[in-house]
């Protein structure tokens, strides 16, 4: 047995993880991963989406079994055959996207599968009792009878770790925590992992942020292309040589080179304002203009009205004042189709739910949107051959990489998709693109080669407007900086001159004063 | 301004209107509905809107579907959609008929269940394991249960004495209780028509005589499916499989073991509620179910996936349907009824803000008034319609705020937890 726990006074690491190996059909998941967890620490581990780091946390969680390699849990060899037998070794797992039943309450929720009995009704009372206690001690501050839809994001993350504490799990396995936190949720969640790491616990922490990971992580592994690429310790590295570490070269740098801004406005928004189903104010009377050549960037944390921006713009959410007028025309009441056909480029922030149709093939994708303009359509009738070959045509200029235009965009990589997209909203040539999130979860290759795509539309006179959660993006891809604060524009910022840290603390609302 | 904006910001979403509705809200509510009633009945002189009678008849029509509903409740809270408890009613019509003229009717009542039984666990076959198209997978069950009841009806009620091609032989009914004195007490002062209080009697009075056991067996069913489905770790893990069944699963919850069970049990519930048709109307017929399947599941949504709301909804429904059998009266000032409800309907939803429904509801109301005050009666070949139409309103104009489980009707395979 090569796991023998060490010899001499070092306690055995909480989880062990020796030569993980795990093949899925065409693809190798992990490959020769080691990653060993000392006990009481929050353990990192990070990489860029597809490196194979949930798949790893699927198997430490008994959710999928490796094909080769062991895990040891304080030094015991352990065989995970399903997340019970890891729940019972005491791992437990916080999923990035909640297991939580809404419309349950927070006791009905924690207790779920290992409820305390009398007779055979539910002992409420014990449970309560036992959910309080748990949730005091580690400082949760969770209710056990509050129906989890009246939580809110950070509260039903508390309720997903007091589940895992309630099953007695020492070693907590967090996976992208805080994707769907805001900062200040961020912060009571470190500190909640302070506290269980005071309590002896052990976190394995993954994520791909790197400030967050830097400030909480004790140790830290890299994950590359399904293995275990460095071991580092925080103090040693700095987030761009992490990064570097991720992507295994230097990071392409977005820039804009001289500027291309005319006096021609063609997006000019004024007074908008949208109130949603809930009757909140999510936009609250911004107003801005893109001019021809220019990029304006958004910055602001997720949440803060961004998406309804783009949607009031797109024509999918109805404004409840404020007019929007593309080219000198009043666009305000115009439908989504129009406004598409008098020249509005969009690329969504989630491809699979907004941009594509996984299922369908590469250029059915390639006429949606353009359903009512050639080279798609002849008459009433579809225009296959033409959108066919304008397909080969994106294929070939934006250097989409797939075996052919009749395979599924499901069968393409994320990267491959959203170049696509890119290319389908680019053709035609728009006067405005939305560009929303247009490098989230893509390789590096693909990241380069869209800003560089952006940059040569904006050099023919396209007015983009984009919105991202990537700070160095946005500084480095815009002319003009705005950031969004719950629904509205509160600041104005000029890329060449912003730092990262000036921009954050502008998002979150601090030190806008100066 | 800063400062203030991210205080709001920070502040936690106002608290919602609390779920929690408390008890005498609901007696007020009763109390209230019965006081509009009663005055209808003053105004129009249809005694039978409250007289016992109506009542009786209306818990004997409420049960059939009342039974229909627990069942869509166990199925749909597990997270199958049962549109098949028609079919399944059918098949407990059926067995009721068959076992029920031989063996007396209890015996009849058990192999209705049975039959029920079977044909759930068919639908779960389908759905669970196959992952057959829930709402497919009950089509097919009604096209093929009238069918099969038909078929086992010529093969073994043709013959059969008092039977025929599409009927079985009569059955013998459960026994009725009445509570001694109570009963007689409540008629004395029925027949004195006063205002609120005869009528109150009048419904006392239908719920404590010549009540059959089966009615209340019903009733037991009911309080022990909400004790077992919300106090029990069964009913956790069970609604837990219709709320999230990847959570379900993620904390070691046999997802397709809940489902099975789930739906098994309210293959049963359905044919029960068949059983109890047959045996309380004397006897199989072909067609004998006419939609109470569905009006069932009409009631369990209207009463939001809960018992008490199921049986209020069964309650409704068999009300309606007493009124179009007993007399004609009766249903011509249901009319104005109905009318008053619609605006009592209306004012709510205007009060919650939606508009538009509140101005269909007051249009239909006022509509309904204007009939009853331009007619003398409502034509015989609509009185029959009376509770569908009734099924109908309730549904579209007052159900704003239900809440189905969330992943119900959703295809569900094992290990698709991300």
């Amino acid at each position: 047995m090569s796991t023998e726990p060490p010899a001499g006074g070092a306690p055995a690491p909480a989880v062990q993880l020796s030569a993980i190996t795990k093949r899925f059909p065409g693809v190798v998941a992990n490959s020769d991963v080691n990653i060993s967890v000392r006990v009481g620490t929050v353990h990192a581990l990070v990489g860029e989406n597809g490196a194979g780091k949930s798949t790893l946390m699927k198997i430490l969680y008994g959710m999928q079994q490796p094909d080769e390699g062991t895990i040891a849990i304080d030094g015991a060899p352990v065989i995970f055959a399903s997340p019970a037998d890891a729940i019972r070794a005491g791992v437990g797992m916080v999923h990035q996207h909640f297991m939580l039943a809404d419309n349950l309450t927070v006791l009905e929720n924690v207790v779920l599968g290992s409820e305390p009995r009398k007779g055979v009704g539910l002992d409420f009372a014990t449970a309560r009792a036992r959910i309080t206690e748990i949730s005091s001690a580690y400082g949760l501050g969770v209710d056990p009878d509050r129906l989890v839809a009246d939580l809110g994001v950070g509260e039903r993350q508390r309720v997903e770790i007091l589940k895992v504490l309630y099953r007695g799990a020492r070693t907590l396995i967090l996976d992208e925590p805080t994707a769907v936190l805001v900062p200040q949720e961020v912060e009571e969640l470190f500190g909640n992992l302070r506290d269980l790491k005071a309590e002896g616990l052990t976190i394995l922490f993954i994520s791909h942020k790197l400030d967050e990971v830097l400030s909480v992580a004790d140790d830290i592994t890299v994950m590359r292309r399904g293995t275990t690429v460095a071991s580092v310790l925080p103090q040693d590295v700095t987030a761009r040589k992490l990064a570097e570490l991720m992507v295994g070269s230097a990071l392409p740098v977005p820039e804009l080179r001289e500027s291309t801004v005319t006096d021609e406005a063609v997006l000019s928004v004024d007074g908008l304002t949208v109130v949603n189903a809930d009757g909140r104010t999510v936009l609250d009377d911004v107003s801005f203009t893109i001019h021809a050549g220019e990029v304006l960037g958004i910055a602001g944390v997720e949440g803060n009205g961004q998406a309804e921006l783009v949607e009031a713009l797109m024509g999918i959410r109805p404004c409840s004042a404020g007019t929007i007028t593309l080219s000198g025309r009043d666009i305000t009441r115009a439908t989504t189709r129009q406004r598409r056909e008098s020249g509005m480029g969009y690329i969504p922030e989630d491809r699979h739910r907004q941009g594509l149709l996984l299922e369908a093939t590469l250029w059915e994708n390639r006429v949606l949107g353009h359903q009512t303009s050639k080279p798609n359509v002849r008459g009433p009738l579809l225009d296959r051959r033409g959108a066919k070959a304008d397909t080969e045509r994106i294929v070939a200029e934006y250097d989409v990489r797939t075996p052919g235009i009749e395979v599924h965009a499901a069968a393409l990589s994320g990267g491959n998709q959203q170049k696509l997209i890119v290319g389908r909203e680019m053709s035609g040539s728009p006067v405005l693109l939305i560009a929303s999130h247009p490098t989230r979860g893509v390789d590096v290759g693909a990241q380069a080669a869209i800003w560089e795509h952006i940059r040569r539309a904006r050099a023919e006179r396209l007015a983009v407007l984009l919105i991202s959660a990537d700070l160095d993006e946005l500084i480095g891809m815009s002319d003009t900086l705005s950031v969004i604060l719950r629904g509205r524009l509160v600041a104005d910022h000029d890329p060449a001159a912003v730092t990262p840290e000036q921009l954050g603390s502008a998002m979150t609302g601090a030190g806008r004063e100066d | 301004m800063t400062v203030g904006g991210l205080s709001v910001g920070l502040a936690k979403a106002p608290a919602r209107r609390s779920r929690r509705i408390p008890p005498y809200v609901y007696l007020l509510i009763a109390v209230g509905a019965l006081a509009v009633v009663s005055t209808v009945r003053v105004f129009t002189g249809a005694t039978d809107l409250t007289s016992s009678g109506t009542v009786q008849a209306a818990l004997t029509a409420a049960v059939p579907l009342a039974m229909a509903a627990l069942g869509g409740v166990w199925t749909e809270r597990a997270g199958v959609v049962n549109i098949g408890l028609e079919g399944m009613m059918v098949l407990g019509t059926f067995g009721a008929g068959y076992a029920g003229y031989q063996w007396g009717p209890w015996a009849g009542v058990v192999f209705g269940l049975i039959l029920g039984l079977v044909a759930g666990l068919l639908h779960a076959v389908a759905t669970v394991t196959f992952g057959v198209d829930h709402i497919v997978s009950g089509v097919a069950i009604n096209l093929l249960a009238p069918g099969i009841a038909l078929f086992l009806s010529k093969l073994y009620f043709a013959d059969a004495p008092g039977g025929g091609q599409k009927q079985s032989p009569r059955l013998e009914d459960a026994a009725k209780v009445t509570l001694p004195g109570f009963s007689d007490l409540m008629g004395t002062i029925e027949t004195k028509r006063w205002f609120f209080v005869s009528d109150l009697a009048g419904v006392l009075r239908g719920l404590t005589t010549q009540v059959s056991l089966l009615t209340l067996l019903a009733v037991v069913l009911i309080v022990a499916t909400a004790w077992v489905l919300w106090r029990t770790p069964f009913g956790l893990r069970l609604r837990s499989c219709g709320e999230s069944p990847s959570a379900a699963e993620s904390l070691g919850v046999n997802v397709y073991k809940y489902k099975y069970l789930a739906v098994t049990a309210s293959g049963a519930f359905a044919g029960l509620g068949g059983a109890f048709l047959a045996v309380s109307s004397g006897q199989f017929r072909d067609g004998q179910t006419a939609g109470r399947g569905f009006i069932g599941l009409a009631a369990m949504i209207f009463g939001n996936w809960r018992p008490g709301g199921l049986a209020t909804g069964a309650g409704l429904f068999g009300y309606t349907d007493a009124m179009a059998l007993r007399s004609a009266d009766a249903v011509h000032a249901l009319l104005l009824l109905l009318g008053i409800a619609l605006i009592v309907v209306a004012a709510i939803q205007y009060r919650s803000g939606h508009y538009v429904l509140s101005g269909v509801a007051a249009a239909i109301g006022v509509l309904f008034g204007w009939w009853f005050f331009a007619s003398d009666e409502v034509p015989p070949e609509l009185v029959g319609a009376a509770p569908y139409v009734v099924t109908l309103l309730v549904l579209g104009l007052a159900s704003q705020r239900l809440r189905p489980p969330k992943f119900v009707g959703e295809p569900y395979r094992r290990g698709q937890a991300v």
